[in-house]
């Protein structure tokens, strides 16, 4: 079994501010199958399935199309690149990745001191981001500024693959919610549902909840679903009690997260519905780390949502792992909480 | 008014779970008021009706600080984590209350002597748990299974002109606000009242309660540091029974100066004691407020606490009554 639209999502560069090729793949899958369709000023997509008129209510589902990555922030003289990180990047991570550069995907490397030459007080400790580069085989300065410049997103290259009942890849956060979207999108085809159902794939979520409070002002929903990736933590190294989530044990629903506690009644809702449905799930045991949900409840009049999260192991790392299972379960709750309709 | 006191702050309801303390608040407040709703967001918005043509907004934030399980282990022990700034100095050894009824106490690792002395050095949240009495991870998850919610546990104690217990903030400033509803008989203007949720973990409430209503000026009412016991903050110069401060600026935001300055004008007016307020840290719904919409002006009126975010936050009664004066002078004098 091949998640292929999920392996095609999660190989498209798209870090924060550079989420337009993730957009047009969201756009072109959705075209026909939804009433209304557009993309605005800064690139959030957003599609309404319009409802039977029995209710005027609104529901949004959201997830963000933006994940962390690298930019240059400038052309070394021996023709290497200093950058610094979009979103929460762990220089640990980093060291003798795989990077493509810019728009043009051009593959570099990020070096770092090999063994031999360091210290053994140098040895094991982290190296902060200015001290690690980005080499892609120019000679000097001049020649990588014809293909570089200051600004240029930097992506993670690695290939989606899987290996049982695991995924791995990059960018996980958020392509598992991006898909859980168009998956629900299509479950719902030539159904009839009472009210508006509207879809938001957001930007610019990992360097501050910027995208989803503009979305949510064009949809003016009376209530959001926020599907997201988080961080399990379920190292064997940790005592259980410090795992946020784990992985293989279901969909992960967030009570309360940072900022934000979620709105009771939603929560309750999809605690019920998972139940009821014989779904696997299981809480967010750590508060920290937060949401788009976040931001909705601070727009407009407020917005309550619930979160609904496929767990990820090294999240934010080039080398993320998800259990394909649990990532299943997201989509069958999603799916039967917007056949319900009782969120709203 | 400390019959009120004692009703409001011995309440338990955190964060995300107001509905105990917005019942006893509506329960109050019915039968003074023009209008009452509840918004999306769980916000209690309340309205007396003036006659100018302009809207006051008063606003004090119904949640407390508080806490919620995370982990569960064999033996029935709860992990726990925070609901808002708890410090886990602050949680040893004192009596937790569950919303499910159950009750805990909270302490600390150490297999030795010298490991239990660095765990308190660094205390947080990874080294200390909840015992409430069960002898199993079964007979746990009945009492208090993951994601129930707590808040210290503590009684209301007069002393006399101080008064002690937990959720002084902000529960004295919703006590102020249901006074003030009671004993306000002409109003000016429009006055509303808002009980926001969620302060404390961000200031969620008060970032959308305006949103609808947009007055022309938003106080919030809130506890203060009471820099005034021994080695305190010497940063900070106002007091515990000096009467309330109007706020000049806090982390976050910087009060509007029309607001400063007509809150001093009707305290002259009236003779009502008020100290200006510079606070180092912290910030109140005020910020929510302010960049509301068009923006609002808007500014924070305190009650000097001490031992703020603590199981026994100390106010002094005289400022109480005279927070209620100010905020019902304002109402009277209009915006």
């Amino acid at each position: 079994m091949k998640l292929e639209r999920l392996c095609r999502l999660c190989e498209l560069p798209g870090v924060s501010g550079f989420e337009e090729k993730v957009a047009s793949f969201i756009e072109k899958e959705i075209e026909g199958k939804v009433d209304e369709l557009w993309k605005d000023s800064v690139g959030n997509v957003i599609a309404i399935k319009k409802g039977n008129g029995k209710s005027s209510k609104r529901l949004m589902l959201l997830a963000h199309t933006d994940e962390v990555g690298l930019m240059v922030k400038r052309i070394n003289e021996d023709g290497s690149l200093s950058f610094t990180a979009i979103g929460g990047v762990d220089p640990r991570v980093l060291m003798g990745k795989k990077v493509f550069v810019g728009e043009e995907m051009l593959p570099g490397v990020i070096g770092f001191e090999a063994i031999h030459t360091q210290e053994s007080s140098t040895l094991l400790k982290t190296p902060s981001m200015d001290k690690l580069r980005i080499y892609l085989g120019y000679p000097k300065k001049e020649e990588a500024q014809k293909s570089h410049k200051i600004g240029d997103p930097v992506f993670f290259s690695t290939a989606y693959e899987e290996v049982g009942e695991y995924a791995v890849a990059k960018a996980f956060d958020d392509r598992t919610g991006c898909e859980i979207l168009l998956r629900v999108l299509d479950d719902v085809q030539g159904l009839s549902l009472d009210y508006d159902l509207c879809f938001a794939w957001v930007v610019q979520e990992e360097v501050g909840l910027r995208g989803s409070g503009i979305a949510a002002r064009q949809i003016k929903p009376d209530a959001a679903l926020v599907f997201e990736n988080t961080t399990a933590g379920d190292n064997p190294e940790l005592p259980e009690y410090r795992w946020a989530t784990s992985l293989g044990m279901g969909p992960v629903l967030t009570f309360a997260h940072s900022g934000l506690v979620l709105d009771r009644r939603i929560f309750d809702t999809i605690v019920e519905t998972a139940r009821r449905n014989s779904i696997k799930f299981q809480y967010k045991r750590r508060i920290a780390g937060g949401t788009d949900a976040g931001r909705l409840a601070r727009t407009m009049s407020g917005i309550p949502a619930g979160v609904i999260s496929t767990p990820s192991r090294y999240i934010h790392s080039p080398t993320s792992i998800i259990n394909i299972n649990d990532f299943l379960g997201v989509a069958e709750l999603a799916s039967v909480l917007v056949k319900e309709g009782k969120v709203l | 008014m400390k019959e009120l006191i004692k009703k409001l702050v011995e309440i338990s309801s955190p964060s995300g779970r107001e509905d105990a303390i917005r019942e006893a608040i509506t329960e109050e407040v019915r039968d003074y008021v023009d209008e009452l709703r509840v918004d999306a967001l769980g916000n209690l918005i309340c309205m007396k009706k003036g006659k100018s043509g302009k809207k006051l907004l008063l606003d004090a934030h119904m949640d407390e600080i508080g806490v919620v399980v995370t982990h569960i282990d064999d033996k029935g022990f709860l992990r726990i984590d925070m609901l808002g700034g708890v410090s886990p100095y602050m949680l040893l050894g004192s009596r937790i209350i569950f919303e499910s009824g159950a009750y805990g106490i909270v302490s600390t690792e150490g297999e030795s002597a010298r490991e239990a002395g660095e765990i308190m050095k660094n205390l947080d949240f990874d080294h200390i748990f909840v015992d409430i009495g069960a002898s199993s991870r079964e007979e746990a998850e009945k009492l208090a299974p993951i994601g129930t919610f707590g808040t210290y546990d503590s009684k209301f104690r007069d002393l006399g002109e101080k008064l002690v217990s937990k959720s002084m903030d902000d529960r004295i400033a919703c006590a102020i606000l249901v006074q003030t509803i009671k004993e306000l008989k002409e109003p000016a203007d429009d006055v509303y009242f808002v009980f926001a949720v969620q302060e404390e973990v961000g200031i969620v409430g008060a970032s959308v309660a305006a949103f609808d209503i947009m007055p022309d000026m938003a106080i919030a009412v809130d506890v203060t540091a009471g820099p005034d016991t021994p080695k305190s903050f010497k940063r900070m110069g106002f007091k515990l029974g000096a009467g309330p401060t109007i706020k000049i600026k806090d982390r976050g935001s910087v009060s509007s100066s029309r607001v400063v300055s007509r809150l001093k004008e009707v305290a002259d007016i009236r003779s009502i004691p008020v100290q200006y307020e510079v606070l180092i840290f912290g910030g109140t719904d005020a910020r929510g407020y302010q960049v509301t919409g068009k923006g609002i002006a808007a500014g924070t009126v305190s009650v000097p606490t001490r031992y703020v975010h603590s199981p026994n936050e100390i106010v002094d009664y005289n400022d109480v009554l005279n927070t209620v004066r100010l905020l019902k002078a304002l109402a009277e004098e209009g915006v």
